[in-house]
C-alpha cells in the first residue's frame, strides 16, 4: 500500500515537476515569441498608400494583396486611375515634393524625368541591404533591357519593372497572305509588298496602327540607320531630319495613307487592336500584349490565321522598341521601408511565378520566371513561343546599343510630340516627309531650348 | 442736400459696402487668387520636373517674349479665330432660324422646340462622344450607309480639309440651341400689333422680317453673338476627344495648345504665360460685349 502511495505520490510528483516544466518552457516560448512576432511584422497597422493606371496586372494583383496584408499587418490603399489621368496626378505628386504615395508607378515615358530630377528614392540601396531584402530577391533577376528606364548614370535603379512591352508583328490574315503568294515579312521591303499584297483583298487593309507614332516611328528610324537624338541621352541634339530620319518617315507614313483603314490617324490603340482581331486589318506592329490578343482573346476571329513573328528588320539593322513600367518610391514617401516590403513582395520571383501559373498574365521581367517550363507551357499559343520572341526584343536594347536610350531623355515628350505632329502632317498630305522633318527639327530644338536644355 | 439727407446717404453706402464685402471676398479667393498664380506663375520658368523653378524669377518676361517667336502659339491662334467665327456665325444663324420656325406658329415645328434645347444640355464629354461616334469610319452609321449607296466619304477629323469644319458642325449642333432659345423668348415677346399693322400696309414676310423682327431681337442677337464668342475661346472637350490637335495642327487651339505644354510636357510656367494671354483676350472681348450691349441697350 505504502508502496502503491508512494508510487502515486511519486507519480503526481513527476506529472507535477512535467507540467511545471511544460508551463515555464511555453511561458518562456510565449515571452520569446512576443518580440519575435512582433519583428517579423515591425510595419503591423501601418497603411500603406500606393497610385498606378488601370492595368490588368493590378487587378490581378489586388486579388493577391490580402496575403501580403496578412504576412505584415499592413493595409494597403491602392488608387487606379486612367493612365492620362494618373501620369498628371503622378507629375504633379512627385514634383511638389509630395507624401501622399508611399509607393507608385514609374511611367516608362516619364521615367527619364522623375530619375533625372531626383523624385524617387533609391532601390538599389534597398535592394542591397541584406536586413531588408534576402539575397534570393536577386535584383540583376530583371530582364535588363526592361530595367533601363529605372536606372541613373550610376546604374542605381529607382524603379523595378512590372511589366514589359516587346515590340512583335502581329499578322491576322496569314491565309491571305498564303493566297497571295507571300511569306512573312523580314526586311522593311518585304513588309511593304505584303501590305501592298494584302491590302483591299476580301475588304482587309494591309496594315494598321495607332496615333502613338512616337512609340512606332522610331524603329523604323533606327532600322534606317538614324537615331531621334545625336547620342543620347549624353547629346540630346535631335536629328530628325537626318536622312534616315526622313526615309523612316516617308516608309511609315506610306504604309499608313496607301494600306492603313481610312481615318487611321485618329486611331486609339483599342481601336487598332480591333481592326486586327477582327480580321479587319493584316499587320499590326506594337507591344506583345496588344498583338497577341489575336490568339488569345476570347473576341480574336482570326485565331486560325493569326501569326505572331519578330517586327522586320531595316537595311542598317534589328531594332524592335522595348519598354516597361516600374514601381518606384517617391523620394518624399512617409514609410519607405514599408514600401519596399511592398515592391519586393509583388516583384518577387515567388509571387511573379504564382502569378503566371494562376492567370498566365505574360509580361512579366523576371528572367527565371520567364525561362521557366511553366511559362513556356502557358506562352505557347497555336505553336508559337510568345515568351521567347518577348525575351529576345526585351533583351535587345541591353545586348546591343541601347537603341532605346532616346526614350530616356528627359525631354523626350517635347520631342515626341513634334515627331507626332510631323507624321500627320505627312500622312494627310500637308508636307512631304522632308519638309515635315525639317520642320520638326526646328520645332523641336526651339522647344528644347525654351526648356532649358543645352542644345 | 441737407446734413441729415448726407449721412443718410453714407449710411447707405456704407451698408451697401458691408453688405457686399462677403460676396466680394469670396469672388477674390475663388477667382482672383488663381489668376494671381497664374500670372505668377507665367514670370517663373516653372516646369514640373523642376520644382525650384516655380520661385525663380529672375528673367520675368522671358515667357512672354517666346511667345512671340512661338509658331506653334501663332498658329493656335489662327486657329482659334478661324474657330470662333465659323462657330459663332453658324450658330446664331442656325438658331435665329429655328426660333423663327417654331415662333411661325406650325403645329409641327413647336412640338419639335423640346428637342432642340437637348444637346445643350448634354455634358460637353458626352456630345463628344456622340460626335466620336459618327465622324469614325468603323461603326459610323453615316459611313456605313454611305458605303453601301457606294459613296466613299472621307474620315473628316483626320482629314486636313475637313478636321476643323468637323469640330464645328458639333459645336454648332451643341450651342445653336442657347441662340434657338434666346431668340425664341424674344419673339414670344414682339408685339402682334406691329407684324398685323405691317401687313395690313401691305408688308410682304421678307419686309416685316426685315423692319421689324430684325430690329426687335437685334440686340438678343448680339448678346448671344458676344456670348458665343467668348464660350467658343474655351472649345476644348471637342477638340480633345475628336481631334487631337490634328491633324498636325490643324485644330490645335491656344487652349488646347496650353494643356499640352502644362501637362505632356511639364512646362507650368510657359503654359501659365500662354493661358494668361488667353486671359487677357477674353476679358478684352468681354469688356467690348458689355459696352456693345451697353450701347444696344441705349439705343434701344
Amino acid at each position: 500500500m505504502s508502496l502503491l502511495h508512494s508510487l502515486a505520490v511519486d507519480t503526481q510528483r513527476r506529472r507535477l515537476i512535467k507540467a511545471a516544466a511544460a508551463t515555464a518552457v511555453a511561458g518562456a516560448g510565449t515571452a520569446l515569441a512576443f518580440p519575435a512576432i512582433a519583428q517579423a511584422k515591425p510595419f503591423a497597422g501601418l497603411k500603406l498608400r500606393g497610385a498606378a493606371y488601370q492595368h490588368g496586372f493590378f487587378n490581378i494583383l489586388r486579388k493577391y494583396i490580402p496575403e501580403f496584408e496578412q504576412q505584415t499587418g499592413m493595409t494597403v490603399d491602392l488608387q487606379l486611375s486612367a493612365f492620362p489621368v494618373y501620369n498628371q496626378q503622378a507629375d504633379l505628386e512627385l514634383s511638389s515634393g509630395g507624401s501622399a504615395w508611399d509607393f507608385c508607378n514609374v511611367t516608362f515615358i516619364l521615367a527619364a524625368r522623375w530619375v533625372a530630377a531626383g523624385l524617387l528614392a533609391n532601390l538599389s540601396d534597398f535592394a542591397a541591404d541584406r536586413r531588408l531584402t534576402p539575397a534570393s530577391w536577386n535584383p540583376d533577376d530583371f530582364v535588363k533591357g526592361a530595367q533601363l528606364p529605372y536606372l541613373d548614370k550610376a546604374g542605381k535603379a529607382y524603379g523595378f519593372a512590372w511589366e514589359g512591352g516587346a515590340m512583335l508583328m502581329g499578322m491576322s490574315r496569314t491565309d491571305l497572305m498564303k493566297k497571295r503568294g507571300v511569306e512573312a515579312p523580314q526586311t522593311f521591303d518585304e513588309l511593304m509588298k505584303v501590305c501592298e499584297a494584302v491590302h483591299g483583298q476580301d475588304g482587309v487593309t494591309g496594315f494598321v496602327s495607332s496615333n502613338l507614332h512616337h512609340w512606332f516611328l522610331p524603329p523604323y528610324i533606327h532600322g534606317f540607320g538614324g537615331d531621334l537624338f545625336a547620342n543620347p541621352p549624353a547629346d540630346i541634339k535631335p536629328t530628325l531630319d537626318s536622312a534616315a530620319a526622313v526615309q523612316a518617315t516617308a516608309f511609315y507614313s506610306t504604309l499608313l495613307s496607301k494600306y492603313s483603314p481610312q481615318g487611321v490617324l485618329g486611331y486609339t490603340e483599342d481601336q487598332a487592336r480591333a481592326a486586327l482581331i477582327g480580321g479587319r486589318s493584316n499587320i499590326f506592329i506594337h507591344s506583345s500584349s496588344w498583338v497577341t490578343a489575336m490568339l488569345s482573346s476570347p473576341e480574336s476571329k482570326v485565331k486560325d490565321t493569326a501569326r505572331v513573328v519578330r517586327m522586320p528588320a531595316g537595311p542598317k539593322g534589328d531594332f524592335p522598341a522595348a519598354n516597361s513600367q516600374g514601381l518606384g518610391i517617391p523620394k518624399n514617401a512617409k514609410n519607405k521601408e514599408a514600401a519596399w516590403e511592398f515592391i519586393k513582395w509583388a516583384l518577387s520571383p515567388e509571387l511573379t511565378a504564382r502569378i503566371v501559373k494562376d492567370t498566365g498574365h505574360p509580361s512579366i521581367c523576371r528572367r527565371s520566371v520567364i525561362e521557366s517550363a511553366e511559362y513556356k507551357r502557358i506562352n505557347t499559343i497555336n505553336g508559337q513561343d510568345i515568351g521567347k520572341l518577348y525575351l529576345e526584343v526585351l533583351e535587345q536594347p541591353g545586348k546591343t546599343r541601347n537603341y532605346m536610350a532616346y526614350r530616356t531623355v528627359k525631354e523626350f515628350p517635347l520631342v515626341g510630340d513634334v515627331l507626332n505632329k510631323a507624321v500627320e502632317r505627312v500622312v494627310s498630305g500637308q508636307a512631304p516627309a522632308a519638309d515635315a522633318m525639317k520642320t520638326a527639327q526646328e520645332a523641336a530644338l526651339g522647344s528644347l531650348r525654351r526648356a532649358g536644355a543645352k542644345v | 442736400m441737407s446734413a441729415r439727407g448726407a449721412s443718410y446717404e453714407a449710411q447707405r453706402r456704407r451698408f451697401v459696402r458691408l453688405a457686399m464685402a462677403p460676396s466680394l471676398l469670396f469672388l477674390l479667393l475663388v477667382a482672383g487668387l488663381p489668376t494671381v498664380f497664374l500670372l505668377v506663375t507665367s514670370l517663373t520658368p516653372g516646369a514640373l520636373v523642376n520644382p525650384g523653378s516655380l520661385g525663380d524669377f529672375s528673367e520675368p518676361l522671358r515667357n512672354y517674349r517666346l511667345l512671340g517667336s512661338d509658331e506653334r502659339f501663332v498658329g493656335s491662334l489662327g486657329v482659334q479665330a478661324r474657330l470662333s467665327v465659323y462657330t459663332v456665325v453658324l450658330q446664331v444663324l442656325l438658331g435665329t432660324g429655328l426660333a423663327l420656325l417654331v415662333h411661325s406658329g406650325q403645329e409641327r415645328w413647336q412640338s419639335l422646340r423640346h428637342l432642340f434645347v437637348i444637346p445643350m444640355v448634354l455634358p460637353p464629354i458626352v456630345v463628344a462622344v456622340i460626335w466620336k461616334l459618327i465622324y469614325t469610319p468603323d461603326i459610323s452609321p453615316i459611313y456605313q450607309a454611305a458605303r453601301m449607296l457606294g459613296v466613299t466619304l472621307p474620315a473628316l477629323t483626320t482629314h486636313v480639309d475637313f478636321a476643323l469644319w468637323s469640330i464645328v458642325i458639333a459645336d454648332t449642333w451643341e450651342w445653336a440651341p442657347f441662340t434657338f432659345l434666346m431668340v425664341l423668348a424674344a419673339l414670344q415677346t414682339l408685339p402682334a400689333e406691329y407684324v398685323e399693322a405691317a401687313r395690313m400696309d401691305g408688308a410682304d414676310a421678307w419686309r416685316v422680317f426685315g423692319h421689324i423682327v430684325l430690329p426687335y431681337i437685334a440686340p438678343v442677337l448680339l448678346v448671344c453673338t458676344l456670348f458665343r464668342l467668348i464660350d467658343s475661346i474655351k472649345a476644348f472637350p471637342l477638340i480633345f476627344l475628336l481631334t487631337g490637335g490634328g491633324p498636325g495642327s490643324v485644330t490645335e487651339v491656344t487652349n488646347y495648345y496650353a494643356y499640352l505644354v502644362a501637362f505632356n510636357f511639364g512646362e507650368l510656367g510657359y503654359s501659365s504665360a500662354i493661358t494668361v494671354v488667353l486671359l487677357a483676350a477674353t476679358v478684352l472681348i468681354s469688356w467690348g460685349a458689355m459696352r456693345v450691349s451697353r450701347h444696344a441697350g441705349g439705343a434701344e
